[in-house]
């Protein structure tokens, strides 16, 4: 047993120290650095050397630098934080969707209102130029607005289509370093020890990348790391990177997708495939959110201008002679979008019909090789009367308010459209009118009694309803024939000769409808009391079509069904407004608390990581004056060691 | 449990930064007076204060159509009024002229007095209301109603009456056919008309009604003959004979059949004849009174030519009043249903407020405490933190 074993072990012993004090400064060092795992020497005892009296340890060994880390957890705070980025990406987005639809007097519903309420000054004096010039300007500050709001929702599809191409540059950016680690780590792989600080960056670059996306990782025994997305699409496999592309929608060049481009061709990953990271959020709210809230939109735009413009048509204007009024608004066309993989070159044209039967959705049309199928969007359901037959198509078919025709061309098997028939309304709609005499306060045809009129009817209201089925040459005298509301109808030219006759049921509360007009009537007729209803011979005076658009208020226009060919009324408008605005606040409503619960969790899976993968200054203090200690104490053996060889040099020197 | 020190203080920001935020919005709630700011803050009640500040829009928009109404109504009754009192005028005026000492230029005089207020009824009648609308215009209020022609005044609208946007029907216009041309002919039930041919020296007056179950609606004349001294009259229903045949006449004395009376005064002429027809609805006042003021300027006319034209034409003023207090008593129930309506709309706009502020209003005691509740929890995490940041073992090491 040499002199020079205790001089060893000491030294060996004060490396070691040494070494564990280097690493603890070094976790100190980095205690605040992003993704650093705490570091800690590992030891151990050296082999015991074999004497005659039995095994003497031989001091301490400094094993290898191990850092502190936990799969599961680590992997468990990726996706986590994935989710939490897509959520909260898409509360961000939706909070500025909902100022959109705003509340009360600054919201839409209240200034369509507002236009149908001007409508009453007008009533009470057809005459004055004031009132109608204020239904005007609303008119043009309700188009104003919708426009605004159209061109926002725009404005957010561009802020979305911009924050996903950054997202996806800065993901491919972060893949290649992935790639790159991944090399350097598995040409490490054989020197028996890990390289601590490569691992951190990469496992701290995949943290970032899941912020952007969700990825699963696969380990693989050269020590690289594969990435997957979209269940199975590779991003990084070994020392390789593929890039992510953003691409235009097949149907909408507006909007945009992600494809992963393999080998140069460019695959689309499905939107639902992508469970997180802030882009899936965006996509989300691109695909599902602004597109509702586009057709939300347009229908309200479609239903208003509509039910306007329509009114405008039935009544007569304040004009030198009057005339039908003509439309007060102007609305954004009806799109239809051929997908881009379309092999077939069929083309078809989209009308509103109906604009109270316009629903907030965008259709799908495919094409089967024999047949059409038409599916509704908003819930994925066959539009009543799908599939239909290339012969209806091209005869066009009427479908929830929509007139779809195809005008050119033929369809391959597998051909897509996709059919907007209100999302591009809003974004264009204008008020068209700007003169006040132009509004058709006065209804086309006037209601009289005869004076020798012995029931206690009166014309409650009249005006034309179908302008089409009406003919301004005659004018109509109802008698009632009986006390039970039998009537005989003579139709009579500009003579008063009559041209055909009829005999109808008048019954309390229904309308008399002849002629393209609607009559009711309050109070009951009797026998021998006549009614004549002709064209109206002093428009100025007359405000029955202003009462008919004051009442459009109170009618329920807004998005009607058809349900067994009978009309199921659908909203009012400030019904439909309102809900339009409560289904937006709900849907920030639960984004909001769908943003807090994940944020939480991913917070909750981020601290369990870091609590065992990260530093805590308390500790390396005393793990600081614990090895500083081991430290002096190794010192004061080699001073032992030194003052025992002394001795033996001493007594040798005697 | 290790705990990672970074950690601890990202996790303590976080904390912190989202009771700030918090914070923000309990004051965000009190400035504005409103729990509801966006649709997020309570999707149910942002729909609910929609509905309610609609109808207290429309609520405002109606009262301004009941405005309308009520003004439009104040003015016709009252134009209404001035033509009662201008009838009344011209009533006691035809009452003097009936005077039997009245010389042919007195009753010019009167005539021409009857002919001046007949001049303002028709002013009355085509009276506006200042802003281009005749009160009594009917459908056709942009012109006036009634034109003073060569052949009478005729009524030149379309009747009826246009209503405000108020939803329960409020007239602005007063339909001036039903007021100022439709009285009843004769006393309402008949017209008693002498025929143009008679050559005696007797009168009929307007007659009444003795029952009105008996009323048939046909028409009658009441025929005498004269023979050998003896006055007889015979009635013929539709120009038919009845019982009522041969009956001596007595001066004065009704005649009274089929629940109707009529009384003859005077010395009818042979084959002289009263023609009793069911009253129409088209008394045109202004054609009335100039034939009054025609009459009265005809010199030289009979006794009984002169009562007949009395009795004649003050039947038809009272029939005009009492047309025109059917119309004006019906402007007066207007106005009464006004004043409900705009009743039921001030408790309407109230409703609409109170469900709007229950909708989306503060609770205001609520919210000061609940601030107050945050603002004591962020004081207490900051000085939690501050406590916390400076605990260190380091501290202790020297």
């Amino acid at each position: 047993m040499s002199a020079s074993t205790l001089m060893g072990i000491g030294t060996r012993a004060m490396f070691a120290n040494y070494a564990a004090l280097q690493t603890t400064g070094n976790n100190i060092a980095n205690a605040n650095t992003q993704g650093y795992s705490r570091q800690e020497v590992q030891t151990a005892t050296a082999k015991g050397l074999y004497t005659g009296a039995g095994f003497f340890g031989q001091g301490v060994n400094v094993q290898t630098v191990a850092r502190s880390y936990d799969r599961f957890l680590t992997t468990q705070a990726w996706s986590t934080n994935a989710l939490a980025a897509a959520d909260s990406t898409r509360q961000d987005q939706l909070t500025q969707l909902e100022n959109i639809f705003p509340l009360g007097e600054a919201g839409l519903g209240q200034a369509a209102r507002q236009v149908l309420d001007g409508f009453v000054d007008v009533a009470n004096n057809p005459q004055d130029a004031a009132a109608r010039q204020v239904v005007v300007t609303r008119a043009r500050e309700l188009a104003a607005r919708f426009q605004l709001a159209g061109e926002q929702l725009n404005t957010l599809q561009i802020g979305v289509s911009q924050d996903m191409r950054t997202d996806i540059a800065t993901v491919n950016a972060m893949a290649t370093q992935v790639a790159d680690l991944n090399k350097q780590i598995s040409a490490l792989n054989g020197a028996g020890h890990t390289p601590n600080d490569l691992l951190d960056q990469r496992d701290q670059l995949i943290s970032d990348i899941s912020g952007y996306i969700n990825v699963n990782t696969i380990q693989a025994d050269d020590g690289s790391v594969g990435l997957f997305i979209g269940g199975g699409m590779s991003l990084v496999l070994g020392a390789t990177a593929n890039t992510l592309v953003a691409a235009p929608d097949p149907f909408d060049p507006a909007k945009t997708q992600l494809a992963l481009r393999e080998g140069g061709v460019d695959r689309l990953v499905p939107a639902n495939s992508i469970a997180g990271g802030s882009i899936a959020g965006l996509m989300r709210f691109q695909n599902d959110d602004l597109n509702t809230a586009q057709n939300l939109l347009g229908q309200l735009a479609v239903a208003i201008g509509g039910a306007i413009n329509q009114q405008q048509s039935l009544g007569l204007d304040a004009g030198q002679p009057a005339a039908a009024g003509a439309p007060l608004f102007s609305l954004g066309a009806p799109r239809t979008l051929a997908a881009n993989t379309n092999a077939g070159d069929a083309a078809f044209s989209l009308s509103v019909g109906d604009f109270s039967q316009v629903q907030a959705s965008d259709y799908e049309l495919r094409f089967d090789g024999s047949n059409y199928a038409l599916t509704r969007l908003s819930d994925g359901q066959a539009v009543a009367g799908s599939p239909f037959t290339p012969a209806d198509l091209a005869t066009g078919v009427q479908v929830e308010g929509m007139t779809l025709q195809m005008t050119a061309g033929t369809a391959a098997a597998g051909d897509r459209f996709l059919l907007q028939a209100v999302a591009p309304a809003a974004a264009s709609m204008q008020a068209v009118m700007t003169d006040p005499r132009g509004l058709a306060a006065a209804s086309a045809v006037t209601g009289t009694l005869a004076i020798n009129n012995t029931g206690t009817a009166r014309v409650a209201s009249v005006g034309l309803v179908d302008r089409s089925a009406y003919d301004p040459t005659l004018s109509a005298r109802i008698t009632f024939t009986s006390d039970t509301g039998d009537y005989n109808v003579d139709m009579l030219d500009a003579s008063n000769a009559v041209v055909s006759s009829g005999t109808g049921t008048w019954t309390a509360g229904s309308p008399i409808t002849l002629n393209g007009f609607s009559l009711q009537l309050s109070g009951v007729p009797r026998s021998g009391d006549v009614i004549d209803v002709a064209p109206t011979t002093a428009p100025a005076a007359n405000n029955g079509n202003a009462t008919a658009f004051v009442a459009l208020g109170s009618s329920p226009f807004v998005g009607s069904t058809l349900s067994g060919g009978n009309v199921v009324p659908g909203r009012t408008l400030t019904d439909a407004y309102a809900a339009a605005l409560s289904d937006i606040g709900v849907r920030v409503q639960s984004a909001k608390s769908a943003a807090g619960i994940s944020s939480s969790i991913a917070a909750t899976a981020e601290t369990t990581r870091v609590n065992k993968a990260g530093v805590n200054l308390d500790e390396e203090a005393a793990r600081l004056i614990q090895f500083q200690q081991s430290y002096q104490a190794a010192a004061k053996m080699l001073q032992v060691a030194q003052a025992v060889f002394d001795t033996l040099l001493q007594s040798t020197a005697n | 449990m290790r705990i990672s020190t970074a950690n601890t203080f990202d996790a303590s920001v976080d904390s912190l930064v989202r009771r700030q935020s918090a914070l923000a919005t309990s004051q965000e709630q009190l400035t504005t007076g409103k729990r509801v700011n966006r649709a997020s803050d309570d999707p149910a009640a942002a729909a609910r204060a929609e509905r309610a500040l609609a109808a207290e829009f429309h609520t405002d928009a109606t009262q301004r159509a009941v405005n309308a109404s009520q003004n439009a109504m104040t003015l016709s009754e009252s134009a209404l009024g001035d033509a009662s009192d201008l009838l009344q005028q011209i009533r006691e005026a035809m009452v003097a002229a009936g005077n039997g000492s009245y010389s042919d230029s007195e009753r010019q005089g009167v005539a021409n007095k009857i002919a001046g207020l007949r001049q303002q009824l028709l002013a009355v009648a085509n009276r506006q209301d200042g802003a281009g609308t005749y009160l009594f215009g009917g459908q056709s209020a942009d012109h006036a109603p009634f034109l003073d022609a060569a052949g009478g005044v005729s009524y030149q609208g379309t009747s009826g009456q246009v209503d405000a946007a108020s939803g329960d029907p409020l007239p602005l216009t007063v339909d001036g056919r039903a007021a100022w041309v439709s009285g009843r002919t004769g006393n309402g039930v008949f017209t008693t008309v002498p025929a143009p041919a008679n050559t005696g020296q007797a009168w009929v007056d307007t007659g009444h009604v003795t029952d009105p179950s008996a009323l048939t609606g046909d028409s009658y004349s009441i025929v005498f003959s004269v023979a050998g001294g003896a006055t007889t009259y015979s009635v013929l229903q539709n120009g038919s004979p009845t019982a009522v045949s041969g009956v001596p006449y007595t001066s004065g004395q009704a005649i009274e059949f089929d629940g109707i009376s009529a009384t003859v005064t005077g010395t009818p002429a042979d084959t002289d004849q009263f023609d009793l027809n069911p009253s129409t609805a088209d008394l045109n006042i202004f054609n009335a009174l100039d034939q009054a003021v025609a009459a009265l300027n005809t010199p030289l006319r009979t006794r009984s030519q002169i009562s007949q034209a009395n009795s004649t034409y003050l039947a038809s003023v009272d029939a005009a009043m009492a047309q025109m207090q059917t119309v004006r008593s019906a402007v007066g129930e207007t106005l009464n249903r006004i004043d409900s309506a705009t009743g039921r709309l001030d408790d309407l706009r109230l409703a609409a407020q109170t469900d709007r502020s229950n909708a989306e209003g503060l609770d205001m005691v609520k919210a000061i405490s609940d601030f107050q509740n945050k603002q004591t929890g962020y004081d207490a995490a900051l000085k939690s933190y501050s406590l916390v940041q400076k605990m260190s073992l380091f501290n202790y090491i020297s």
